[in-house]
């Protein structure tokens, strides 16, 4: 790597945006989930719940995770972002697409808004896609961290293509097997291609960067991705054409496998880094790898079981919630306290570095509203799961109220950066 | 005044020695903005050339080649020299070989990364 690429750099109008629209989803997805508590405990295919699952995915995780790769990929790929404007033009139509495709969720209309609003999402991905992939073609030297991050915007395309298929079935019936297969394979393209690619990804950059650790063994992620995607790739051709009862097992020990290479690879991170002190950032990235485990143990039990108790339903909604609000917001909330303040940071005082006394990027926010915050995701993620589990509404809504008020602090706190003053002194006289 | 200084005339070495120190001591002020600990410390500055002639070359690394923030960094290290020499002439050279590990942080650096 070069080690210019701040030369590469996006323009801050392009990222800022993602993370406060991310923020403002967050906030709404706390608030329905608070109105939605008897849903939760209920059947995870929900109307309501698929409706917050989705403003979940994209308004809110989706959009951070935009805005930061808009930001990351000068230093993952070497190069400038395709197109500015097309990314400009993306985030626009991608927000309405979210806002359209989610109400047609809430209000059941299936056979009418979805389809348009899936479609409209469809194009939006599209464009997202298109821009990446024309901004990989430009790297010199692609490594296995862009390869991550360019293969899952493939799964993310597939996802798409899936999703936009279910919605047409709503009104044109083509498909031959029942929604809730398709929608399981959606999911799984989603998450696991989608999401865990990007998360390994981009990662496996972030965390040795912030925690100086250095000679790590890359051979790891390239184990990683190959298992993953190879059982992924399996998984979903097997899902859709075959149905075999035994290959999901095969499929799930492939992928559990490269996970367990990640999780090694973050190991020797961890343990050979030179910061001791890990600031609220890094924890929050910590916990997010460590509860990797908990959906892929979970998805070895409901394999395991032919049961269709409420209890097994609930343990299906558990699994996504442990993998949306464990593992990905988890090192969403990590990563926008290590990238956003840079990004501001390098907005507000490039030109000033050297000439003036410049504040730290991590005075842009409060450290005390971050460390309140994390605490209490922490406790609200923990009292969701159990509310869900043991279906006890009283620990639900006690958990939807703190994840309220963790989104309010989330989000004062990415007003604070993004409306930071310019703010320098003078440097002190040298003899 | 000027018939009282008895202090012997330095010698051109002996002022770039003299300057050179004065540099270092401006570097050491330069922070990484991520790490916190200036970049003297973190062991980033592999040479330090001044040729009495109002050119310094610094030729230095990162803490990691994928750092976002080395161009900020770079213009801190150019910028805070000509505040103090303002016509001076100030090249930064980026090298990633050898690259910098952790036996490169001074003693003091060592202390503020709590290692």
């Amino acid at each position: 790597m070069n080690g210019l690429q701040t030369a590469n750099a996006p323009s801050s109008k392009i990222v800022v945006p993602h993370f406060i629209a991310g923020g403002i989803s967050f906030l709404v997805v706390a608030l329905l989930l608070a109105l939605s508590t008897p849903e939760l405990v209920g059947t995870y295919y929900d109307n309501k719940l698929i409706a917050i699952t989705h403003i979940a995915i994209l308004g809110w995780a989706s959009m951070m995770v935009f805005g930061a790769l808009y930001q990351l990929i000068p230093v993952v790929y070497e190069t400038s972002l395709y197109s500015e404007k097309l990314g400009q033009v993306t985030f626009w139509l991608f927000a309405i697409s979210i806002l359209a495709l989610s109400y047609s969720f809430w209000v059941a209309s299936f056979t009418n808004l979805l389809i348009y609003s899936s479609i409209l999402m469809f194009f939006s991905l599209l464009l997202f896609i298109i821009n990446l992939h024309l901004t990989y073609r430009k790297t010199k030297k692609p490594n296995i961290q862009s390869k991550f991050i360019n293969t899952g915007i493939y799964w993310l395309a597939a996802t798409e293509l899936l999703g936009t298929l279910i919605a047409l079935n709503f009104k044109y019936n083509f498909l031959t097997d029942i929604h809730l297969h398709y929608l399981k394979i959606h999911a799984h393209l989603g998450l696991v291609g989608w999401f865990l690619l990007l998360i390994i990804g981009a990662a496996s950059i972030l965390i040795p960067m912030f925690m100086i650790s250095h000679k790590l063994n890359e051979k790891k992620l390239s184990y990683a991705y190959y298992f993953i995607n190879i059982g992924l790739l399996a998984l979903s051709l097997d899902w859709l054409f075959l149905q075999s009862k035994i290959g999901v097992y095969i499929y799930w020990l492939i992928i559990g496998v490269g996970i367990l290479f990640f999780l090694s690879y973050v190991k020797d991170a961890y343990t050979g880094r030179l910061r001791r002190k890990l600031d609220v950032g890094l924890k929050y990235t910590v916990i997010s790898v460590i509860v990797l485990i908990v959906p892929l143990i979970t998805a070895l039990y409901l394999l395991l079981t032919n049961d269709t108790t409420p209890f097994i339903s609930r343990l299906g909604t558990f699994y996504g919630f442990s993998i949306i609000f464990g593992v990905i917001s988890m090192l969403i909330f990590g990563q926008t306290y290590k990238t956003l303040p840079f990004i501001i940071w390098l907005d507000r005082y490039q030109n000033y570095v050297g000439k003036y006394k410049t504040p730290l990027p991590r005075e842009l926010y409060s450290e005390k509203l971050a460390d309140y915050q994390y605490y209490g995701y922490l406790i609200a993620v923990f009292l969701l799961s159990i509310g869900i589990l043991i279906k006890q509404s009283i620990i639900l809504q006690t958990g939807s109220i703190l994840l309220i008020i963790v989104a309010l602090l989330n989000f004062i706190n990415i007003l604070l950066m993004v409306l930071h003053k310019t703010k320098v002194e003078e440097l002190p006289k040298y003899k | 005044m000027g018939l009282l200084n008895t202090t012997p005339k330095k010698t051109t070495e002996e002022i770039t020695e003299v300057e050179i120190d004065i540099i270092e001591n401006i570097l050491s002020h330069v922070m990484d903005p991520e790490i916190e600990i200036d970049i003297v410390n973190l062991g980033l500055i592999y040479e330090l050339d001044y040729d009495g002639k109002k050119t310094v070359d610094v030729e230095m690394t990162l803490s990691t080649p994928a750092c976002p923030l080395s161009d900020a960094i770079v213009a801190s290290v150019k910028e805070s020299i000509k505040q103090k020499y303002e016509d001076f002439k100030v090249n930064v050279k980026l090298v990633f070989e050898p690259q910098w590990h952790a036996g490169m942080i001074t003693e003091a650096g060592k202390l503020m990364l709590g290692m």
